[in-house]
């Protein structure tokens, strides 16, 4: 325990003092190959463009390295290997596409994905939203903001343990110690095993990201509510509005454009939402989901062509909503 | 207190801790145990090797591990890391495919082991290993038959050892609490049903079944299911179920998933009900079995289960098994099914030749023997060293099977045997019918060939 403690210290601070021996390193160093040295005008006016030319690459230039390497190569060695066999040896065209249109796995997956995409990012916006603006009035609001932004510090692993308690199943004779079978045996019913109850434990998984996400939302809306302008908000009152037409009619339109953002970067870490079903349920009782699909094709049977052909489909179902992310934000800049 | 006053009280404690678990395990020297062994390896240099291993145990499996190591760690002078993964089935597939595999690996899956073999990512195991396995083991031939693979080339080669053999076809009882009710042990499976009913007519519930295990949950079922295959099934069947020269979807292999089911299935039979057997844990299971009062009264599973019993459980006196009978009517004599992990080489060097040599010495089974929860087919061990006369028992039954045969999830090749066959099950106790479940997994296994 003490030696892991040690380990995770040593790791943060030579990820820090690297990064930082790097970025000061390099800048100090190109200022001096290239900086004033007493040369005459010209030639200095050519070193300062020179510099000022390599500098942008320096600091971008490992995050592109890091990138090329390990995104965009991925990329397109996924795509080639789903045109490829299991082993990746021979070419095998389309086979492993109609494979997975064929597939119940595959088909479950994909409604699952969309249920997740309905329900969490909604579900996480909508409470965020409530829990910004309610805590934006009471003197404790700061203290319940910190809370609700807490799962958000933890992986998602570590909050599936801890949800994998609060489902927790006992038979009905033994003491429950999960809290939702407790708190149904209280009030007099039969616990159930609850993950595993064909379509509602995916909701109940659900719940889980919903956890975590809502403090993120919470933070942005939270901002964005504070950006709506007083003056504003005094009038409508002055007219005689309602603190709930207020709220619908005048503040949500106003933070529509951060809603909308919020909204679809949920969307997007739903799609790739794989930790939390790898430790709750593995996919079985019909909780499958496309990134844990794609794992299990990969490191349970081995095969390379069907796994990255579960990727490329699930990137190319990511990709509509990142361009519009884009999009949405390169416009809002201008 | 100064912070180097409380560190080293931090790591007083650490040592204090980590020494307890080893209080157990012999001392060199101690007991009557083959130590001479060790002898040939005093002569060995190997300081400065380190040899990396990965496994499938874990807690308490893997500090005995180790600890029976520290004998030839301190012979040899050589380094051996142990880690144990409940993922070890794709954690190897991952080590091995990325180029980055440890030295040695010990498979619980032959199956798995063969499918690596057969992309060149083991590496064979020399002549000597092999005829020093023909030579000690007890039906040496079958111990090497089943270590051989075929590599890419379709070259057969000899790949690793079996150490630490399971055998399976066990039921674990309360002897108390069959005292207690006056249940007698039945010697045949019409008994066993017969024994079961008037359990649940006392108003007692008969079975644990358990099959969660993480990443693997599900085996426990495969392991049901192929015992009740070699009671209904002659042994020639047992072995095309195996290698997929019958379907996996025939008629005889689904009925005896039914044949299952009839325990795991019935409400009435198992602890927790049904819908507990698919998401307990199978380390938690056997625990129900010494609950005041009882919750259960047996639990069908393999040799190695007292390592998860309840503290201070004494084989013999507090717990103790039966053979998990056969049909009287059937005629198919007393089917055993046992497994054993195979340690295989994943990356060779200087110091992997010599842990194999050292774990095919009568020592090295010997330690673990003692531990209880370990089987060995080595001819050459003194069986008095063995645990406990219920172990012993255990040898014997291996050794005097009328069938023997090993377990088929573990033969059947990794996507199926540590893959839909483990999901199907669990898909089987959520409700799903057998031929379903049979239809999906022989699917996954034409996909493969």
């Amino acid at each position: 325990m003490l030696q892991q403690i040690l380990f995770a210290f040593t790791a943060i601070f030579f990820a820090i003092g690297g990064s930082i021996l790097f970025y000061v390193g390099s800048n100090l160093l190109i200022d001096k190959l290239l900086g004033d040295n007493g040369a005459p005008p010209e030639k200095q006016y050519r070193r300062d463009k020179l510099r000022e030319q390599i500098r942008p690459w320096i600091f971008i230039g490992p995050a592109l390295l890091f990138l090329s390497v390990f995104l965009v190569y991925p990329v397109f060695k996924s795509l080639q290997l789903s045109f490829w066999d299991r082993e990746g040896e021979n070419f095998v065209g389309l086979a492993n596409y109609i494979w997975a249109f064929g597939n119940a796995g595959f088909l479950t997956s994909v409604l699952n994905n969309l249920m997740w995409l309905l329900f969490v990012p909604t579900m996480a916006t909508i409470f965020g939203l409530t829990i910004a603006y309610m805590t934006d009035r009471i003197w404790w609001g700061q203290i319940a903001r910190t809370l609700i932004f807490l799962p958000m510090a933890i992986s998602f692993v570590g909050a599936s343990i801890i949800w994998k308690f609060v489902y927790d199943f006992r038979g009905p004779d033994s003491e429950q110690i999960g809290l939702v079978n407790a708190i149904i045996v209280w009030f007099g019913g039969e616990p159930r095993a609850l993950i595993s109850i064909l379509f509602w434990n995916n909701f109940l998984l659900m719940v889980i990201l919903v956890w975590i996400q809502t403090g993120f939302a919470m933070v942005i809306l939270g901002a964005a509510i504070r950006g709506v302008p007083e003056d504003t908000l005094e009038a409508s009152m002055m007219e005689g509005a309602s603190q709930t037409q207020i709220f619908f009619k005048i503040v949500i339109p106003q933070i529509w454009p951060t809603i909308v953002v919020v909204w679809t970067t949920i969307t997007i870490l739903v799609l790739k939402v794989f930790d939390i079903v790898y430790a709750m349920t593995n996919g079985q009782w019909g909780s499958q989901v496309l990134a844990n699909l794609m794992y299990n094709e990969m490191f349970r049977n081995g095969n390379s062509g069907t796994a990255s052909t579960v990727a490329v489909i699930l990137m190319l179902a990511v990709m509509p909503i990142m361009i519009y992310n884009i999009r949405s934000a390169r416009n809002s800049e201008q | 207190m100064k912070t180097w006053q409380k560190t080293s009280v931090a790591l007083a404690i650490t040592a204090a801790v980590s020494s307890a678990a080893f209080s157990e395990m012999p001392k060199m020297g101690s007991g009557d145990f083959n130590w001479a062994n060790l002898d040939k390896f005093k002569s060995m240099d190997l300081s400065g090797e380190t040899v990396t291993i990965t496994g499938a145990w874990l807690a308490p499996e893997d500090d005995i591990f180790r600890s029976i190591l520290s004998h030839f760690e301190a012979a040899t002078g050589a380094k051996i890391q142990y880690t144990g993964s409940d993922s070890f089935e794709q954690q190897i597939l991952i080590d091995t495919s990325a180029g980055t595999p440890p030295n040695m690996a010990v498979f619980p899956q032959p199956g798995l082991a063969k499918d690596l073999a057969s992309r060149d990512l083991l590496t064979p195991v020399s002549n000597n290993i092999k005829n020093a396995v023909l030579n000690d083991y007890a039906a040496g031939q079958s111990w090497v038959d089943l270590a051989t693979y075929k590599n890419k080339a379709g070259q057969e080669n000899f790949y690793g050892v079996f150490y630490r053999v399971d055998l399976k076809s066990l039921v674990w009882y309360s002897p108390d609490n069959f005292a207690d009710y006056g249940y007698d042990v039945p010697e045949s499976m019409e008994e066993l049903m017969a024994l079961s009913d008037e359990m649940v007519a006392d108003g007692k519930t008969p079975w644990c079944i358990g099959l969660g295990s993480g990443a693997a949950t599900g085996w426990p079922a495969t392991d049901w299911v192929e015992d009740m295959m070699l009671r209904t099934q002659s042994p020639a069947v047992y072995d095309q179920w195996v290698a997929n020269d019958i379907p996996f979807n025939d008629p005889r292999v689904v009925s005896a998933i039914e044949a299952f089911g009839e325990f795991a299935k019935n409400p009435k039979y198992v602890s927790g009900g049904v819908s507990a057997v698919g998401t307990t844990d199978f380390r938690d299971s056997p625990k129900d079995l010494f609950s005041v009062p009882a919750k259960c009264f047996m639990h069908r599973q393999a040799s190695f289960i007292p390592a998860f019993f309840p503290e201070g459980t004494v084989i013999g006196e507090d717990a103790d098994f039966f053979y998990f009978p056969a049909y009287e009517s059937k005629d198919l004599g007393k089917p055993v099914l046992g497994a054993g992990t195979v340690v295989t080489v994943t990356k060779e060097n200087k110091a992997t030749n010599a842990v194999l040599e050292y774990l095919m010495t009568p020592l090295a089974n010997e330690l673990w023997m003692s531990q209880g929860g370990f089987l060995t087919a080595h001819s050459g061990v003194d069986t008095s060293l063995y645990q406990s006369d219920s172990l012993r028992r255990q040898g014997e039954i291996l050794l005097n099977a009328t069938t023997f045969r090993f377990d088929g999830s573990d033969l059947m090749p990794g996507a199926i045997g540590a893959g839909s066959f483990w999901t199907g099950m669990v898909d089987y106790v959520s409700g799903i019918s057998a031929k379903t479940v049979a239809d999906e997994i022989q699917e996954s296994w034409d996909e493969i060939k």
